[in-house]
């Protein structure tokens, strides 16, 4: 009859610590990557001199073909997404009725893209990029929206 | 030391008892097989030849000078781990691609290949 009152403690102690903690404090990171890394090389492209043959042998089979003003658009993407959240709360619904909750919760998605435009003759007639994860996440998630 | 010992091992019960992690792994399936490529010619294979190879794509679209046909498939992979208070998840997807690009009289003229879905991986978010 003794062991049971030993181990009583080793039991509700974990529960009741438990249950206290993570009713009142919590934090989570997700990561979510969706794609290859763009590449970046497409430096070494010229306007006017480059092919699609040339630019498919490079950088791959793009993510996005599309048709746009009679010219071949090819998109390479990246899509990166970021999300934390921080919550802390006193669970007191049981003893007293209403609890304290204060959370915050942010989430950023961030692209890599290039576009590359050709003509119907395949020939390369405009390059675009943007470098989304180069924005770090705190910082961007602070600031302001720039119009 | 005697007196830290007890809410030592609480605090190890509770990091044990109230952890778990999972895992996942989806699949978007397409049975194209890309070493067939070797098989087809730019220049003169037909459109028809490559669905007959490759089966048929999962995307058409409409080019300035022709159609392109897209293959595609994907596969991602996610890792969760929730420790007391902390959790952490992870989702990492890659696909296998090929773009095959025809003419107005259904000759493939180009094409562009990725395969990258293997490389989907279980981890941590940093």
């Amino acid at each position: 009859m003794v062991f049971p009152f030993k181990i009583f403690p080793f039991v509700m102690y974990p529960f009741i610590v438990g249950s206290l903690i993570t009713g009142c404090v919590s934090y989570r990171v997700i990561n979510a990557v969706e794609g290859r890394a763009v590449p970046y090389i497409f430096e070494e492209f010229r306007i006017g001199r480059t092919t699609l043959q040339e630019a498919l042998q490079t950088l791959g089979a793009p993510d996005q073909v599309a048709e746009l003003e009679g010219k071949d658009v090819l998109i390479y993407q990246q899509s990166i997404l970021a999300n934390s959240g921080l919550s802390f709360g006193i669970p007191l619904a049981d003893i007293w009725g209403p609890s304290f909750n204060f959370s915050a919760y942010g989430e950023l998605v961030r692209y890599d893209l290039v576009l590359l435009s050709f003509t119907p003759d395949g020939l390369l007639s405009e390059i675009a990029s943007e470098k989304g994860s180069r924005y770090p996440y705190l910082k961007t998630m602070l600031s302001e929206m720039q119009q | 030391m005697k007196r830290l010992r007890e809410p030592l091992y609480v605090l190890l019960l509770v990091f044990f008892l109230q952890s778990c992690a999972g895992w996942a792994k989806n699949m978007e399936y397409h049975p194209f097989d890309a070493a067939k490529l070797d098989k087809l010619t730019v220049g003169k294979s037909t459109a028809a030849q490559v669905t007959e190879m490759l089966g048929p794509p999962s995307n058409i679209v409409k080019l300035s000078n022709g159609n392109a046909y897209i293959y595609r498939r994907s596969l991602s992979k996610g890792t969760g781990l929730w420790l007391l208070i902390v959790s952490f998840g992870n989702y990492d997807k890659h696909y296998d691609q090929i773009v095959i690009f025809f003419d107005k009289k259904n000759i493939m003229t180009h094409y562009g290949i990725t395969l990258d879905a293997h490389k989907a991986a279980y981890g941590l978010p940093f």
